[in-house]
């Protein structure tokens, strides 16, 4: 598990008053995270990144048992389907479970572009289904998107959870 | 008498007048001379009336007549002129008598003449009557001929309906005779199609193995009614015979006796039926006897399964008796039933036995083959996700290394990061292709009728790459709707397009028609495109999997092939008619909807 806070470097968002929005990132592939860091930073969007490398990890963590405790309610859950231990579906399905988490947005962030995954994964309740950008470029457009959609103040006021694809 | 009546009854015929005339002058003649010559002198009463009785036999009235008128004038020339002459008186009263008998003759002559000629007419017209009587009981006796030989013909007749009506009598006796025979065959028969019908339903029974030879014992004892009391089929098991079943008001004694000493052994030895009239005779022979009495006669068949005996069809009787001939043909034929019933059903069995055998093999082969298949499809969804990541990571950093150490690249180093890049995205295309390919392979097609313009439209509108400036897309005429599953012919479509833009000379606008041909219950979509073309001996090649014929052109070498095995998976086929720089035309068929 890493907890990273991703800032830009050059604060010219005047959404930067209140405390960056906090972005749970459910991932076991370093590269993945190290990619989406880099496009955070190139975006310019700030904001506070949790990620862990299975499924159990984030069931504990969103639940706030040990070593969780102090663990902050994300903006927005960005979750890999296929992951050691349980499964992004299992911990999709969990969520959608769990009395005070169930209105969570979550987002699917996976490489298979299989119809039947992404029928899966709509059944279960994800807000939207991602495929991973093979480039650096599709990496930030995708980045900005993530941001304006879930995670800028802004986006709050938008309906979250709906399918705005 | 009869003579002379005869002779006076003679029809008279007038005589003829010179025959009358000579008569008469004779006559006369006759007279004068006798009167005045010969008798001159004599007075003879009734001489002057005698010639006329000739008359009687000469009937002419006219010489009647005349003869009197004569005689008359002879009687007053010698009255009155010749014996005065000779001195005798006149005498007058004489005179008067003369004249008077003269008259007197002639007028009996008359009569008489009248009478015979009246009577002639009676005779006449009685001798007609008489020829009309005749005539009349002729005809009476003819016709009495005739009905005689009507009667005589009407009486044979009447004998040959008799012995026909007799003949029928016989005849419907015999009839009565066979229908009888043919109402006690038809009986027979149909026991005996009963039993068939039962023999046949035993072969189907197949869960109640016990229940058939009981069911044939039953069947035999209906057909041996009224001669039989009891049957049973017994078979030969490891030196037992045993009691298979039996069919009869009485059980048997006992379920197994010695085989070795048995009628049914000696029956099986012999291989031929065979009976005992009296068992009291035989006592050393064991026959299954009942609990209750004892059988006196038995009648016994051997059973052959493949050809060797493996049992007995017996019938028994508790009274001694000899079994006919029929019996006998009826126990061979009711045993070879069921000997045949029997050797059908252990083939049954058996069959059973494989069948049920090979759908378990073809359950745990299936079952075997499934779980391969799902090993194969998670296997796939690994290579797709496991095998891309680090495929996508390396992608990703020799950009980033691109990116980042820009001021620091010479030509060559730049060279080679694109190259890496490159062959990144290649490999990564290569996989999704070939993970499209196997999809195809595995995935049944269910085609339902689809609009192909519809689709191609949406397709065209979706990506820019098939919209002007980048590329010139028209649709041509009609398109029928075509049998096809919507995912394939995607695939087909945007595979064909893709080609049709991609394979055109550097510099030139691509340029692609399609349109569709109705061909004998297919539709045929051509897709001709301005592209480089293909060599006719290379345009089988193009369909082969990974069979690409350029590397100046990005590819797989899948796309083709995926066209050509998703069209034939819904039923199609797929072609292409080019010529090398004058473009392609390459089509794909569906069965029209």
């Amino acid at each position: 598990m890493s907890s990273v806070s991703s800032s830009s470097p050059d604060s010219s968002e005047p959404s930067l008053a209140g405390p960056a929005p906090a972005l749970f990132y459910v991932e076991d592939e370093d590269n993945d995270v190290f990619f989406l860091k880099r496009a955070l930073g190139r975006a310019g969007v700030t904001v506070r990144l949790t990620s862990v490398t299975d499924g159990d990890k984030a069931i504990e963590y969103l639940s706030g048992r040990p070593p969780y405790e102090a663990r902050e309610l994300p903006r927005l859950v960005l979750l890999d389907l296929n992951l050691p231990a349980r499964s992004g579906f299992e911990v999709l399905e969990w969520l959608r479970q769990q009395p005070g988490l169930s209105a969570l947005p979550v987002v699917i962030f996976s490489s298979s572009g299989r119809p039947e995954d992404r029928e899966k994964a709509r059944r279960l309740g994800a807000n939207d289904y991602m495929l991973k950008p093979a480039s650096s470029a599709q990496f930030t457009a995708l980045v900005t998107d993530l941001w304006t959609r879930w995670l800028s103040p802004e986006a709050g006021r938008v309906e979250p959870g709906k399918d705005q694809a | 008498m009869n003579d002379i009546f005869a002779f006076l009854y003679r029809p008279r015929i007038a005589p003829r007048d010179g025959l009358s005339l000579l008569f008469f002058v004779a006559l006369t003649a006759l007279a004068a001379w006798l009167r005045l010559n010969a008798y001159g002198d004599r007075i003879i009463t009734l001489s002057y009336g005698l010639p006329l009785l000739f008359c009687l036999w000469y009937p002419d009235r006219r010489l009647l007549w005349g003869l009197v008128g004569v005689s008359c004038l002879l009687a007053t020339w010698k009255t009155f002129f010749q014996t005065p002459v000779i001195g005798v008186d006149v005498d007058i009263s004489m005179w008067v008598i003369q004249l008077f008998n003269t008259f007197a003759i002639a007028t009996v002559v008359h009569l008489v003449l009248d009478f015979l000629a009246r009577l002639g007419a009676q005779k006449t017209l009685l001798e007609k009557i008489n020829d009309k009587l005749v005539a009349r009981e002729q005809e009476i006796t003819r016709q009495n001929e005739e009905l005689q030989t009507q009667a005589e013909e009407l009486a044979q007749q009447n004998e040959e309906i008799q012995q026909q009506s007799e003949k029928v009598q016989h005849q419907s006796g015999e009839l009565q005779v066979q229908s009888d025979e043919l109402h006690a065959l038809n009986i027979e028969l149909g026991k005996r199609q009963a039993l068939l019908e039962t023999l046949l339903g035993a072969i189907q029974v197949t869960k109640q193995d016990q229940d058939l030879p009981d069911r044939i014992c039953q069947a035999l004892l209906t057909l041996f009614e009224g001669s039989a009391s009891a049957t049973a089929v017994l078979e030969k098991s490891s030196g037992k015979l045993l009691l298979q079943a039996h069919a009869g008001a009485v059980r048997p004694q006992r379920l197994s006796w010695e085989f070795a000493h048995s009628f049914a052994s000696v029956v099986m030895t012999h291989d031929r039926t065979a009976f005992v009239a009296d068992l009291q005779t035989r006592p050393d022979l064991i026959v299954p006897q009942p609990a209750i009495g004892a059988w006196r006669s038995v009648l016994s068949a051997p059973l052959r399964v493949n050809g060797s005996p493996i049992g007995s069809l017996e019938v028994y009787s508790d009274q001694p008796r000899e079994w006919t001939t029929q019996e006998f043909k009826i126990l061979e034929w009711v045993a070879a039933q069921c000997a045949l019933i029997i050797e059908v059903r252990g083939l049954h069995t058996e069959l059973r036995r494989a069948n049920t055998d090979l759908d378990r093999a073809v359950r745990e082969r299936t079952a075997e083959l499934q779980e391969m298949v799902n090993e194969l499809e998670y296997f796939s969804y690994t290579i797709t996700h496991d095998l891309r990541s680090p495929l996508r990571a390396m992608h990703g950093f020799a950009e980033i290394l691109t990116e980042e150490l820009e001021p620091l690249l010479n030509e060559q180093s730049r060279l080679y990061l694109g190259r890496m890049t490159t062959s990144a995205t290649r490999m990564d295309r290569l996989i999704t292709d070939a993970l499209s390919f196997s999809k195809v392979m595995r995935h049944e097609m269910d085609t339902t009728p689809q609009d192909p313009a519809a689709l191609l439209i949406g397709m065209i509108e979706s990506y820019p790459m098939f919209q002007p400036p980048r590329a010139f897309v028209r649709l041509e005429g009609a398109f029928p709707p075509i049998l096809a599953n919507e995912a394939g012919l995607t695939q087909c479509f945007s595979n064909l397009l893709g080609n049709a833009v991609k394979f055109v000379e550097k510099g030139r606008l691509p340029e692609l028609t399609v349109r569709a041909e109705p061909r004998d219950g297919f539709v045929r979509i051509w897709f001709e495109d301005n592209g480089i073309g293909i060599a006719p001996d290379m345009q089988a090649r193009v369909f082969v999997m990974f069979q690409r014929l350029t590397k100046e052109y990005e590819g797989t070498g899948i796309g083709l092939a995926l066209v050509k095995k998703v069209a034939e998976r819904m039923g199609g086929r797929v072609g292409v008619d080019s010529e090398p720089g004058r473009g392609s035309r390459f089509w794909v068929e569906f069965k029209s909807a």
